[in-house]
């Protein structure tokens, strides 16, 4: 069941941070766990397809820079920083956003939480 | 009630504390696949159970000849989740497998998913969903979707152990569980959504399993594919009005609703309305962001169709994905407007296909 825009959107972001951080995570597991057995089947997939979607990413970038330039007038000297700012500032305000929307819910869970102890401790 | 034809299933294959409830409205085209594909699992049921809604065709007779027990409600329950709730009082098993009356399973499937239930933890497990039939627009549309998401997203929400939701069309519970939670909601549109996050809100685990095959008959035309998503929108939202507070309380799953939520409305907004504009006004270079993620559908989608052996038909079905997301995405909005603005709740179940 998906709803909205499957794909598109910061949820893909999100989608390719979690697989950015699974190696990592696997790894404490193991050291914090002995018998923990260290996923490397799914971690790697999941990390292949991941770094095909960011090269998927570059590619995209790399030929609408090439091409249209993102439709600024520009000189030849100015292109490529031009394009790199302009290729860069999407990806940017997307992933500023994600952070803040997920710090809020963080913080959201926080204050949800520490009213439930208070009033909890209120009871008791 | 009636009930029909209670046969007990032999067979020579290893059998498990499973009964199967097949909810079932008018399903006479289908319901012989379903039940044939139960039939013939590497690991068996101990029961089938169609549970006949007030079908006026013959769903009940095709049921019956091929030995699985069919019960009739007094009246029609008017959704899945009643016909599910009513067969629930029948079961005396360990497990209930819930599956869709169009949905044909793998012949490993069930045993893939019984797999899962060895951690006392696990109340529900469920498995990948692929099309049965992928010819028009909206089910090849709907095929990129589900390689897609099962593929990339699915798996990463299973490694940390939060499918957002345990599908509906099949999937194994622990019966206890069920009757611990007086089962299927009728509060929302989305029960499986509901069940999987109410799971979570217990303590309890829901688990994803790859390998567990199933073949659900998707939407093949408009008319039903916008009841489908109209009914999966409202659902979605009367879920997270629903459990907001407890959502709140389970990490990971947090974070994913709220990405989903603002991808489902703000991008949807950002996507129909805003781009357009913005590439007519400013710089036709907008229009890049129609096309900017394609590497996140394409990737996973391809990765799976082609360890199916499906690649030409996955890329040729990518565009259909792309008209399907674009209504999945209006009717999301029209869902925001309906249950917040005009407080117009959805409340009738109504047949995707």
């Amino acid at each position: 069941m998906n709803i909205g825009l499957p794909g598109a959107g910061i949820g893909g972001l999100y989608y390719l941070t979690c697989t950015a951080i699974m190696p990592i995570r696997e790894l404490l597991l193991t050291l914090k766990n002995p018998k923990h057995k260290f996923r490397t089947r799914l971690v790697a997939t999941q990390l292949s397809i991941a770094t095909g979607i960011i090269a998927g990413f570059i590619l995209i970038y790399q030929l609408a820079s090439h091409f249209i330039g993102f439709g600024i007038s520009i000189t030849a000297s100015e292109r490529s920083d031009m394009a790199l700012f302009y290729s860069l500032l999407p990806l940017a305000i997307s992933y500023g956003l994600l952070i803040v929307l997920l710090l809020l819910v963080e913080l959201c869970a926080f204050i949800t939480k520490q009213d439930k102890l208070a009033k909890h401790k209120v009871k008791t | 009630m009636v009930e029909a034809s209670s046969t007990v299933l032999e067979s020579s294959v290893t059998s498990c504390p499973v009964t199967v409830i097949v909810p079932a409205y008018n399903e006479a085209d289908c319901i012989a696949d379903t039940v044939n594909s139960l039939l013939k699992q590497s690991l068996m049921p101990e029961k089938i159970i169609v549970i006949d809604d007030g079908s006026t065709d013959n769903t009940a007779e095709i049921c019956i000849a091929l030995g699985v027990t069919v019960i009739t409600p007094p009246q029609n329950t008017g959704s899945k989740a009643g016909a599910q709730n009513h067969a629930l009082t029948h079961i005396n098993t360990e497990y209930t497998l819930a599956i869709d009356a169009d949905t044909t399973l793998k012949e490993d499937a069930l045993e893939k998913l019984f797999s899962a239930m060895g951690d006392p933890d696990v109340v529900a497990a469920c498995g990948f969903v692929i099309p049965q039939k992928v010819s028009t627009l909206w089910e090849r549309g709907r095929y990129v979707e589900y390689l897609m998401a099962f593929t990339f997203y699915k798996e990463v929400q299973e490694y940390y152990e939060k499918p957002l939701i345990s599908s509906g069309c099949f999937s194994l519970f622990r019966t206890e569980y069920l009757q611990q939670i007086n089962g299927w909601s009728l509060q929302t549109m989305a029960e499986d959504m509901d069940l999987t996050w109410t799971a979570y809100q217990l303590g309890k685990k829901v688990r994803f399993i790859p390998k567990a095959i199933c073949y659900p008959i998707e939407p093949h035309n408009f008319h039903f594919m916008r009841k489908q998503l109209k009914r999966w929108a409202h659902g979605f939202i009367q879920n997270v009005r629903l459990h907001r507070k407890g959502l709140l309380q389970v990490p990971f799953l947090r974070s994913v609703v709220t990405v989903m939520c603002w991808d489902a409305s703000i991008a949807s907004i950002f996507y129909l309305i805003a781009l357009p504009i913005l590439a007519l006004v400013v710089s036709p270079a907008f229009l890049l962001g129609y096309i900017i993620d394609l590497p996140m559908i394409l990737v996973p989608t391809l990765v799976k169709a082609y360890s199916r052996g499906e690649t030409w038909k996955a890329l040729a079905s990518i565009p259909a994905f792309l008209v399907l997301r674009v209504v999945n995405s209006a009717i999301f909005l029209e869902a925001i407007f309906n249950e917040f603005i005009l407080k117009n709740t959805l409340t009738t179940y109504e047949k995707g296909h």
